[in-house]
């Protein structure tokens, strides 16, 4: 079936071989790298964080309930399958898809881009939250169920401390790959650094491509160091 | 304080683990529930206050219907009854102080407490149960960070907090170090003598039923085979409630 796939795809060694000088042409006309067009990158860069930050922030708030309603220990079986089977349709989706969409719906801009986070990132932290839920002690539920609390004060109590520690890492881990998401945002049109990019490759400009791409490398290496580490706190 | 009347719990699959219990338990009593690991106490214990939905037979606690009881109703009845678990269930993340506090929920105002909001009153009523079971200073720590005899002190706190009329205790020393056995058992003891509580509490170690309970009752197989005071437990009796049975067919039956 691989040799298929290979034949289907016209996969050929010798073919990337041949392609090999022109990847190194492409490299060296990238280099140095035009450092005149480095405030527009640290500009396109910014956008793309707050395009991550804002989409991340609202879809962790937004995942809440969807999380609990789609964890089969908390939500009845009507609730739950429907919820699950909601959660897989919309992840099955990417962010550029859906940045799309938006940028069809509201047009140009950052603010497509953040939609596209949201949408995205709501159903796939919904999922994760479930199964963090899924996964708690069952004892602290019922000792808190036993001091006469009511269902809501259960779950805020119960499973609550025992899995937001865990729900805050999900939330970092998307951040890390939101932010590498939004550095391509740009290229349809949703707003960020990947706008400059594009715009500079399409104007053959490579030394200045090659300062955005930079920015970028940096932007999601300080973001990941940083993200990393207060994971690591958490757990 | 608790009337039984013809307690029957199926568990699922079809596992009778309670099977016809009549039991009065007066106000003041220190019972000791006895019997071998399987012989159905804990399971009696969780349908005390309907942590385990009876499949048959009445729960009464103070006089008012446990089994039947509307969700209101019911939160109500489990306010006054504390429950200690042999596992400690406090959650682990959580300082000690919040763990205790979650023993007011059942009086807090509801609304003000999802935003982890207490009145003034019922964080002092918790600190005041900390400071009984002789853990005041460790009110900030995590709760994880506490030995095994801390966490359950903790978690007899907790029960406390409650002011509960009666606190069921379910082989509250059973995952604990054999020499922590007897003050988990004394600390229990001084809180009955001080507060006049009703106290029910599993075992399987004959010596400490004996050296605390004012009644000991013995269960086997989800049955009662044994009530009276700790100097009518012949040993005779204690084998019996001892004794290896043969398992019971699904059906309940004896194959």
């Amino acid at each position: 079936m691989l040799a298929w796939t290979a034949w289907d795809t016209g996969a050929d060694p010798a073919r990337f071989a041949r392609g090999v000088p022109w990847i190194v042409d492409f490299l060296r006309r990238m280099l140095p790298p035009d450092l005149r067009v480095l405030p527009a990158a640290l500009v396109g860069a910014i956008k793309t964080l707050e395009i991550a930050l804002l989409g991340t922030a609202v879809a962790a708030v937004l995942a809440l309930p969807l999380g609990f309603l789609s964890a089969r220990n908390v939500a009845a079986p009507p609730v739950f399958h429907p919820a699950r089977a909601a959660l897989n349709f919309f992840r099955s989706v990417d962010t550029l898809v859906y940045a799309l969409v938006f940028v069809a719906a509201v047009g140009l801009g950052p603010f497509p881009g953040v939609l596209a986070v949201v949408a995205y990132t709501t159903t796939s932290l919904a999922k994760l939250y479930s199964e963090a839920i899924e996964g708690i002690e069952r004892g602290p539920v019922d000792a808190i169920t036993a001091t006469g609390a009511t269902r809501l004060q259960v779950l805020r109590f119960g499973v609550l401390p025992q899995v937001l520690p865990l729900f805050l890492s999900y939330v970092l881990y998307r951040l890390e790959t939101n932010i590498r998401a939004a550095t391509v945002l740009g290229f349809v049109g949703a707003g960020g650094i990947g706008f400059y990019l594009q715009t500079y490759l399409r104007m053959i400009d490579y030394p200045a491509a090659s300062t955005v791409l930079l920015v970028t490398v940096l932007m999601v290496m300080v973001v990941d160091a940083v993200s990393s580490r207060l994971r690591a706190r958490l757990v | 304080m608790i009337e039984v009347a013809g307690l029957r719990v199926v568990l699922p699959p079809d596992v009778v683990a309670v099977d016809g219990v009549d039991l009065v338990i007066r106000p003041g009593e220190f019972v000791v529930i006895l019997g071998r690991s399987g012989a159905g106490k804990t399971t009696f214990l969780r349908a005390l206050n309907r942590l385990v939905e009876p499949t048959a037979g009445d729960v009464r606690v103070g006089g008012r219907a446990v089994t039947g009881a509307d969700p209101a109703t019911l939160r109500a009845l489990r306010r006054q009854i504390g429950m200690v678990f042999q596992q400690f269930n406090l959650v682990r993340r959580a300082s000690v102080l919040d763990n205790v506090l979650a023993g007011r929920l059942g009086w807090a105002p509801a609304l003000p407490t999802l935003f982890g909001h207490f009145p003034a009153e019922d964080r002092r009523i918790a600190l005041e149960c900390l400071a009984q079971v002789g853990l005041a200073d460790f009110a900030q720590r995590r709760a994880d960070t506490l030995s095994g005899g801390e966490q359950q002190r903790v978690a007899i706190a907790r029960a406390l907090a409650q002011s509960p009329a009666v606190i069921l205790a379910d082989e509250p020393t059973a995952s604990l170090d054999p020499a922590l056995t007897g003050s988990i058992m004394d600390l229990l003891k001084t809180i009955r003598a001080r507060r006049g509580l009703t106290l029910v509490v599993s075992q399987h170690q004959l010596e400490t039923a004996l050296a605390y309970a004012t009644r000991v009752v013995g269960f086997r197989q989800g049955r009662v085979v044994f009530d009276g005071p700790p100097a009518a437990l012949s040993p005779a009796v204690a084998s019996t409630i001892y004794a290896e049975e043969p398992r019971r067919s699904p059906q309940g039956g004896h194959p």
